[in-house]
């Protein structure tokens, strides 16, 4: 304790810097989010005209609040202690803001967002009473947006390593009953109690012990680890060294997938920054704990998120799922005792021993403690990252995220990746915890939510969510392997309208089968479909007997037609990809032989061409 | 399917194939067993050729003291290592969920009725890369990596028509 209480003086100043900065400080929000919308050309841009007009000013670089839709964000704070977060700058705007912003105190009111931190602005809501934000609670990503990931002096100035340094105070055994006290449980799908799984490693012999931060974040539509990561890269760091502490582990890896480069890159900064600190290393604050961390950047492998894929592929070798036991706590990476957490898991610790397990349960339910981050994206109107404790009904982070586009109702949520099932709407008020999901034959899973209206076809996401699952088995059990490849068969038949009657049993017959397989990746592969057949059976039953997609999506069910004279047929007509739209004596018709149904012509001639079934019941007679 | 055998052939004759050069034996230099090695080298030479050429796989083999299969078994696990040179210009298509949702699939087909897969000259390339979270700009294409999104199907086709005309000559 003794020595970590130098550390944070340094640090306390360099907060103080960023909350009543001694000149103005422009903070851009640059992540994986923010570059996507160009925040890479905004960050140029103020530099430049920074430059240019020689402006006293800061310009620096900070993570993500979780407000993707509003990207790109930046920050302006100002020594009176003004601090507004503006919204959607795009290079081209930069100079107006600057105008505005930073004369005097003035404020760029078309872009400004919210006003933060304790001094109000004028005419400005603050950033805690957005709709987006007045749900949440913010634990885990307190420092997101907030601090500069690059800046291990931010970090401990807000506290960072406080939750080291208690826990180096207290026995090992002390540290891992604090934690399993906290009821906290993993994050990244099986929501396995983390104290016992600490407790199986800290009971292991041999030497050396592993800890190993799994950030393979997989599942298509989840982004919660890679936002903290990316903003709040030392709360994970953290998390591993109270780890490595309490099991007696003296090496971490952080595996992140592929598709992160900008979490690898932060990551290797604030590990590098932490070993100057001493707080990683050889004897860490002075305590005589030895632990480093090293990066490990995947591939393009989804099952190397399962955790013994992912210590295949630390090995050097196929990153195949191993078969259990042993277990990683008794065998895993190199045949030593391992842990392996998720970011968010490692991300509570620090908490939790800073502020102690009865603070941390104060937040959830009685079965589940504490907060979630949670990711929406599909047919939503704001794209973010949320917080908010165990038990919230899902419908309030929709309505906080603006709802569905507009006229539109809501079909379906799929939480948990691809392999975590669907859920029909009318189930929008269930509880943000696993049982209830579990309930519904579907998994909570690490934080993806993605929502679907009635725009989506099911089984056309469920032929999508299969081909995912067959496209990423590693090939061990045929049970995954040739399990996904026939549902894939069977779903893209239906879709062709080739459907069968005798199709659901196979189905569920196939489900039944993949169950047998090794790993999660083979067992809950047919969860979508298992779900598609019990919350959608109207609609499964339309596509195999009626031969008629209801949304219109699947390829094998409709066909483009012209219906009615539009004056934009002729650029409907040039923008087909394969000259499909043919003018024959002042009209026009679509070759049904050329015609790849990809939905141009439609865009830019909606009133005159209409997605038709195929055949079915519209074909047919009504019935009076 | 195709692409695969045609991998396992080429890397069946490594071994008489393989001609070190010395800026790769420099990136593979510090290469070894049980240290975490492998992944890190491969992005590192892919990093600097733009792919891995099978070549190298023997000359891991004897750094890592394991077989040629092994790494060759491990190296093809990974779809974002690549054996073949990339194309000049790669439109990557995002395959998650949020932007199927919106219409990725009628993209790719329209992209792809104009593109093809990919050019024999590798001028253009289309690839199906994994959804990294950015769903706000749903349904995207990425354009050497910079993100064009949201993208309605018209808007892909007059960029995949761009791209063409830059070429030079259609398909």
């Amino acid at each position: 304790m003794s020595v970590y209480s130098e550390l944070p003086a340094k640090a306390n100043e360099a907060w103080q810097a960023v909350e009543t900065p001694p000149r103005p400080r422009i903070a851009v929000g640059i992540t994986t989010c923010s570059l996507a919308q160009g925040a890479d050309e905004t960050l140029a841009a103020l530099r430049r005209e920074v430059a240019q007009r020689k402006l006293d000013v800061d310009v620096v670089v900070t993570g993500c609040w979780g407000l993707c839709y509003a990207e790109p964000m930046l920050e302006i704070a100002k020594p009176s202690g003004q601090r507004v977060l503006y919204q959607r700058v795009a290079a081209g705007r930069v100079p107006k803001l600057i105008d505005e912003a930073l004369d005097g105190d003035g404020v760029s009111n078309d872009l400004a967002l919210a006003a933060i931190g304790l001094t109000p602005v004028e005419g400005l809501p603050s950033f805690e009473s957005l709709h987006i934000v007045s749900l949440q609670t913010r634990r885990l990503m307190a420092n997101c947006g907030v601090i500069e990931p690059d800046s291990i002096d931010q970090y401990i100035g807000r506290g960072g390593y406080e939750g080291l340094a208690q826990a180096l105070t207290m026995p090992s055994d002390g540290v891992i009953k604090e934690v399993s006290d906290a009821g906290l449980w993993g994050r990244g799908g099986a929501a396995f109690p983390t104290g016992r799984k600490w407790e199986f490693l800290a009971g292991a012999k041999a030497r050396p012990k592993y800890m190993i931060c799994n950030a393979d974040e997989g599942d298509p539509g989840s982004f919660v680890n890679r936002t903290l990561m990316e903003s709040d890269p030392h709360s994970i760091i953290e998390g591993m060294l109270i780890g490595g502490y309490a099991c007696g582990a003296s090496y971490g890896y952080i595996y992140i997938r592929e598709e992160y480069p900008l979490c690898a890159e932060r990551m290797e900064t604030a590990i590098r920054q932490a070993r100057e600190r001493g707080v990683l290393g050889p004897d860490i604050l002075g305590s005589g704990l030895s632990f480093d961390i090293e990066v490990v950047r995947g591939a393009g492998s989804y099952v190397c998120g399962e955790e013994t894929g992912l210590i295949a592929s630390i090995e050097d070798r196929r990153g195949m799922p191993k078969i259990r036991p042993p277990f990683p706590a008794q065998a895993g990476v190199f045949a030593k005792p391992t842990n392996v957490n998720n970011v968010e898991t490692y991300a509570n610790v620090p908490l939790i021993m800073r502020h102690g397990a009865p603070w941390y349960t104060t937040m959830g339910t009685e079965k589940n403690k504490g907060t979630k981050m949670f990711s929406l994206s599909g047919h939503i109107q704001r794209v973010a990252v949320l917080e908010v404790p165990f038990g919230m009904p899902l419908r309030r982070l929709i309505d906080a995220c603006g709802g569905l586009p507009e006229g539109r109702t809501l079909k379906a949520i799929q939480p948990g990746g691809p392999l975590g099932g669907i859920i029909n709407a009318e189930h929008v008020e269930i509880p943000l915890e696993p049982e209830p999901f579990r309930e519904q034959g579907a998994l909570l899973g690490s934080g993806g939510l993605v929502i679907f209206d009635d725009t989506a076809c099911i089984v056309d996401m469920c032929l999508y969510f299969e081909w995912f699952a067959e496209d990423e088995s590693c090939g061990r059990c045929t049970t995954c392997h040739g399990g996904t490849q026939r549902m894939v068969e069977i779903l893209r038949r239906i879709a062709n309208g080739g459907g069968r009657s005798s199709d659901k049993e196979m189905l569920r017959l196939l489900g039944d089968t993949m169950r047998w397989s090794n790993c999660a990746h083979g067992t809950a592969a047919p969860t979508v479909v298992l779900n598609m057949l019990a919350a959608f059976p109207e609609e499964y039953q339309e596509h195999v007997e009626g031969k008629r997609c209801p949304a219109k999506v699947c390829r094998g069910l409709v066909r483009y037609e012209i219906t009615d004279s539009d004056p934009n047929l002729p650029d409907a007509a040039a923008i087909c990809p394969t000259a499909a739209i043919v003018e024959e004596g002042g009209r026009y018709v679509i070759d049904q032989g050329l015609c790849i149904k990809c939905d141009a012509c439609r865009e830019l001639a909606p009133e005159a061409i209409q997605v038709v079934d195929v055949v079915g019941r519209e074909a047919e007679t009504p019935v009076a | 399917m195709a692409e695969k055998s045609l991998q396992i052939r080429k890397a069946h004759h490594l071994n008489e194939s393989a001609k070190a050069q010395p800026e790769l034996e420099a990136l593979i230099a510090d290469v070894k067993p049980g240290n975490t090695d492998l992944l890190a080298v491969l992005h590192r030479i892919q990093e600097a050729y733009g792919y891995v050429s099978p070549q190298v796989v023997p000359l891991l083999a004897a750094k890592l003291r394991t077989t040629p299969a092994m790494v060759f078994g491990a190296m093809s696990f990974y779809s974002e290592i690549r054996t073949e040179p990339p194309p000049r210009t790669t439109i990557s298509w995002c395959s998650g969920p949020a932007c199927r949702l919106k219409g990725s699939e009628n993209i790719r087909r329209a992209v792809e009725s104009i593109l093809g897969e990919s050019t024999p000259d590798l001028a253009l390339g289309l690839r199906l890369v994994q959804c990294d979270g950015t769903c706000a700009q749903a349904p995207l294409l990425r354009l050497n990596g910079r993100t064009r999104g949201p993208l309605t199907v018209a808007e892909a086709i007059r960029l995949a028509r761009e791209l063409r005309e830059a070429r030079g000559n259609g398909r």
